[in-house]
């Protein structure tokens, strides 16, 4: 007893043990506590250090030692927590203790020592605490602590937050009551803490919910979001100048937020809860602005009532609706209300609020209360004597002015064919007795786009023919439903992009990069709706300039080079279109199959090869030992394989297509040689990775001699034209452009890689290069290929990954790289002609 | 405690990679990590220094909310920085890299900086993940790679303060629109042109590296 307090300078029972995670240490603290009842500017320190170190030792007992959660309940020691709080203290103090109980809850594991703390109401007071919430920080450490605790909320554990009894739930009521502050971070966690909250499924708090909370909750969220695009209705009218593209931007990804945390909500099940919710966001929200937008200028807006918002908005945002929710009694019913004739049957009222119900922080639940009945439901008429919503759905469709409209019409209608709560019982697409004049419709689009001067955006042109897929052709196994008219009309439309590709393969000097850009893009990056309407930009009418930073597949053309792009675009979307009706695989596009090419560590057969030894330096000056062999349409760099006399292991690859070279003037020996990064090459990246600028090679070639160097230089140059001449061949006979006769192969190539007879014979047919000048005037003479030399190759920096080929076993010599491309060449013509038009030229006549 | 600039952090990666444990680590030093003992926490805050500015950051763990898309979407959206967190131990963590950085990439605002972290580099011996690996995915996607010890406390420090020093340099070059707070940037009180409101109590006791 003595040494105890004599060791103690702040008056506790006992000195300091060395442990500290024992149970000794928190009695130690248990009498720190006692002694430090009132918090001073002198103890505050300690106390907060005490507090913290409690945490932890229970924190270790919860995973070590029992007996320590036995003595922090028999000696009440969550009340000095509590009793701190209590005293204006500071939010130094405040926070600590926030953090502190965060860390406490977050971090038990046993269900026993969870209990043990929630046993008495400590926690409920420390909820309903007053704190200061105008401190940024108090504030986001008591929402993390509520969201900490709502993680913890299960069938058992709820009832000690949840008081059946007195009707109490001060852990959801408290927290709503900033769903809507300022701090987004703090929204996040209340409906983090809601969907926590409803997840539990327990039955009479559910009912505590329904009843008590749900009506206001749900009006006040209803009514936030219809501010919202309110809002954004407004930044689109005023933004003509797409001046203030980063608020519109906030405010889409806003609505997104909050369908989405209404999606979260309603996927949970909870019907009770569902009901309730379904017909606030219906009567209020869906009905009033969304939907009675569509058709506006016949509704006559009583003063007071929300305005309505511009049609192009609606429909984003009931696209958006039909993309994300599939609670089905929801869409159904928007569905019924816009495609039925007789709308006015549907929904008995609709009601627009009277009164601003907006919230505001700490409000009470009785208030909010209040403030709802005292906003009553009007009913009014709003559906009858109208224009059908689906009428003016589908006149968006129609050619007009630009494809503004077209492009929601479609996203809408397109939205509504794929949601799972529509399509439940039957595809949606079968049930509609206007599917004709949908596909009609969306044929004289198509038409329209393939015009040389339309006014229809690429997007809008992908966006149709995947509607027109999912109308037309619902499921794979049964034919499409397209009659004969519509048919030739498509056939028609292909023709006519097909005509104005053409025009720009003879004027367009980069046709070839262009294409193979496209055709590349196309396959990768498929179109999603969904991305597509996350992306504020298409809120704002349809623009030409690039300067805006939209994406090109978003606006129109600006120059004759995307002019080419779009034409290019066009083609093969409508190519595509023309195959999934004839139910055909396309075999010619993309040019080049990436599965066929040589590849990173594929051994080769090089017996009989050109091979030519260099010495490979790149930028930071590390030289490799290499052997440059050339492909009819690649370049590769072998090293010699170690198991195998006279084969080798690719190091490095590229397309001739894509290959730089010129010569060094100091040098004779030495050229200089750039692998561009094109959409052609295997290790192409996304557009986003910062590798994606760098050359895929960038290196200085070093020769035995001059000789050697000047032969490697005409090759490689050479390569890069018949390599060119070849694709543009093939293009030409894709776009039935009459190309002249190929010459014979060329000499030198790897005819040694190709080994079996089938192999040779395609290459025979795609060595033949296509005459003309593709503007590359470094062609040399021909060589003959230097034999016997001493290799000696350096590769650059971009030789990666080689060592972690899993199957290094052999490359498949017989798997010609051109394999695919000479196939094309044969069955070019056939799919052309794959819409099996019927010789009815009464038909093709009028078109 | 006022500040020139408040940055929003979220970490990501898979359960069980120790993003509680690093976030701890960095806002609380107090909490010795020890053998027997693993602890974490979701929320934090803690103020640094760079280039003499005041720095508060603000770490936001969202861990158990994976379930909710709305949830997962809005903390994407409201950070300027992102920890993409992975345990070196553990290959199928490091697999789920690329489903984690899509997600990123899809929600967040296209200048948030995001960091790999391979974390618990303490346990060499269980390592199923080369640095190398991290270092090459990092330079794929364009990502600042470090590894961390959440036990040792090795580069916890670094890693967070890299991470804002790249989001102050960001500012510094105008890249983020500082005045829309939806990018998870926050002005000072200092910098708002009329602000009385800064709180008062606590400013004094920032001491002790603690969580101000």
């Amino acid at each position: 007893m003595f040494r105890s307090r004599s060791g103690s300078w702040f008056g506790g029972s006992g000195s300091k043990p060395k442990n500290p995670h024992s149970l000794e240490h928190l009695k130690y603290l248990y009498n720190v506590m006692i002694k430090n009842q009132t918090v001073s500017e002198s103890n505050r320190s300690l106390l907060v250090e005490s507090l913290r170190s409690i945490t932890e030792i229970l924190i270790w007992g919860d995973q070590n030692d029992s007996s320590v959660f036995d003595f922090f309940l028999e000696k009440n020691m969550l009340s000095f927590f509590l009793r701190i709080m209590k005293q204006k203290c500071g939010s130094f103090v405040c926070v600590q203790l926030l953090q502190t109980l965060n860390i406490l809850f977050e971090n038990i594991r046993n269900e026993t020592s969870l209990y043990y703390l929630l046993s008495n109401n400590h926690v409920n007071c420390i909820i309903v605490h007053k704190f200061d919430f105008s401190d940024e920080e108090v504030m986001a450490y008591y929402i993390s602590f509520l969201k900490t605790l709502s993680l913890k909320l299960n069938v058992h554990t709820i009832h000690f937050f949840f008081n059946e009894n007195t009707n109490d739930f001060p852990l959801y009521t408290e927290a709503i009551k900033f769903f809507n502050h300022s701090e987004s971070m703090v929204r996040i966690a209340v409906r983090t803490l809601t969907l926590n909250v409803y997840k539990v499924g327990d039955e009479a708090m559910l009912n505590f919910i329904r009843d008590r909370t749900a009506a206001p909750y749900f009006s006040n969220l209803v009514w936030f979001i219809g501010n919202h695009i309110v809002e954004l209705d407004n930044c689109v009218r005023a933004d003509a100048d797409h001046q203030s593209r980063g608020r519109l931007s906030d405010l889409v990804a806003e609505h997104l937020d909050h369908i989405h945390y209404v999606n979260d909500i309603l996927c949970l099940s909870i019907d009770n809860l569902n009901e309730v919710l379904v017909e606030q966001l219906f009567q209020r929200l869906l009905l009033p602005l969304y939907i009675n937008s569509l058709n506006k200028g016949q509704i006559q807006t009583k003063s007071g009532d929300r305005p309505m918002v511009s049609r192009v908005v609606s429909l984003f945002l009931l696209s958006q609706i039909f993309l994300i929710i599939h609670h089905k009694p929801l869409v159904v019913t928007i569905l019924k209300l816009l495609i039925n004739f007789e709308g006015n049957q549907i929904m008995p009222s609709g009601s627009n609020h009277e009164s601003s119900v907006a919230i505001e922080d700490n409000i009470t639940d009785e208030e909010k209360e209040q403030r709802m009945s005292s906003s009553t439901a009007v009913s009014s008429n709003s559906t009858s004597n109208l224009t059908s919503h689906l009428e003016t759905i589908l006149d968006c469709l129609d050619p007009a002015e630009n494809d503004y409209e077209a492009l929601f019409g479609l996203s809408l209608l397109y939205a509504m064919g794929q949601n799972r709560g529509v399509n439940e019982d039957q595809p949606f697409w079968n049930t509609t007795e206007w599917k004709s004049i949908l596909i009609a419709k969306l044929v004289l689009l198509l038409t329209s786009a393939c015009q040389m001067t339309s006014k229809i955006r690429p997007v809008t042109v992908d966006l149709a023919i995947n509607l027109l897929i999912a109308v037309a052709i619902p499921n794979p196994p049964n034919h499409h439903g397209l009659d004969d008219k519509n048919l030739a009309v498509l056939e028609q439309a292909k023709e006519e992009s097909i005509m104005v590709a053409r025009t720009f393969f003879k004027s367009e000097d980069m046709f070839l990069e262009l294409f193979e850009a496209e055709v590349n893009e196309i396959i990768k990056r498929p179109l999603q709706v969904e991305y597509l309407l996350q992306d504020s930009s298409i809120l704002l009418p349809p623009t030409g300039t690039p300067m805006t930073g939209i994406e090109f597949t978003k606006r129109l053309p600006c120059g004759e080079v995307e002019r080419a792009r779009r034409a290019i675009r066009v083609f093969v979307l409508m190519r595509r279109l023309s195959l999934a009706i004839s139910e055909e695989v396309e075999t010619q596009l993309p040019l080049v199959c990436v599965q066929q090419c040589i590849k990173i560590s594929d051994i080769l057969d090089l017996n009989n090869s050109d091979l030519i030894a260099c010495t490979v330096v790149n930028r930071e000056g590390t030289r490799l030992r290499r052997f440059l062999v050339i492909d009819p349409i690649q370049l590769i760099l072998v090293e010699p394989d170690s198991r195998r006399l006279g084969w080798g292991v690719a190091k490095f690859v590229g397309f001739l297509q894509d290959v730089e070279v010129t010569g060094d003037k100091d040098d004779s020996r030495c050229l200089h040689v750039t692998v561009h990064n094109s959409p052609t090459s295997t290790t192409f990246l996304s557009d986003r990775s910062p590798a994606h600028r760098l050359p895929q090679l960038a290196a200085r070639f070093v020769f035995d001699d001059h000789i050697r160097c000047m032969a490697a230089k005409q090759r490689l140059s050479k390569g890069r034209i018949k390599a060119r001449q070849r694709k543009m061949h093939l293009i030409g006979k894709i776009l039935d452009v009459n190309t002249s006769t190929p010459s014979s192969p060329p000499p030198g190539t790897l005819h040694a890689l190709r080994q079996d007879s089938i192999a040779r014979t395609r290459h025979a047919l795609l060595g033949r290069g296509v005459p003309g000048n593709l503007g590359i005037s470094a062609a040399g003479t021909a060589f003959p290929s230097p034999f016997g030399i001493r290799p000696i190759v350096r590769c650059s920096c971009v030789l990666q990954t080689s060592s972690n080929n899993s199957n290094p076993s052999t490359f498949t010599l017989v798997r010609a790289p051109l394999g695919v491309v000479s196939h094309h060449v044969i069955i070019s013509r056939s799919s052309i002609s794959s819409m099996r038009i019927r010789p009815n030229s009464k038909i093709l006549g009028q078109v | 405690m006022s500040y020139a600039y408040l940055f929003k952090y979220i970490i990501i990666g898979d359960t069980g990679v120790g993003k509680s444990c690093l976030l701890l680590q960095f806002t609380d030093k107090r909490f010795q990590p020890v053998h027997d003992l693993t602890i974490g926490v979701e929320f934090g805050a803690r103020m640094i220094t760079i280039d003499g500015k005041q720095i508060k950051l603000q770490i936001w763990d969202t861990a158990g909310q994976e379930a909710f898309r709305s949830i997962t979407r809005s903390y994407y959206r409201g950070a300027a920085g992102a920890l993409l967190v992975y345990d070196i131990t553990r290959r199928d963590t490091f697999n789920h890299l690329t489903t984690w950085l899509e997600d990123a990439r899809q929600h967040s605002n296209s200048n948030m900086v995001i960091m790999l972290i391979g974390n618990k580099s303490d346990l060499e011996s269980r390592r199923e993940v080369k640095k190398e690996e991290g270092e090459a995915f990092a330079r794929e996607h364009g990502l600042v790679f470090m590894e961390t010890s959440a036990k040792t406390a090795a580069n916890v420090e670094e890693a967070f303060i890299n991470t804002a020093r790249e989001i102050y340099e960001k500012i510094q070059e105008g890249v983020f629109d500082i005045n829309n707070e939806a990018n998870g940037i926050k002005l000072g009180p200092q910098h708002l042109p009329s602000n009385a409101n800064t709180p008062s109590g606590g400013a004094s006791a920032s001491q002790g590296g603690s969580c101000c």
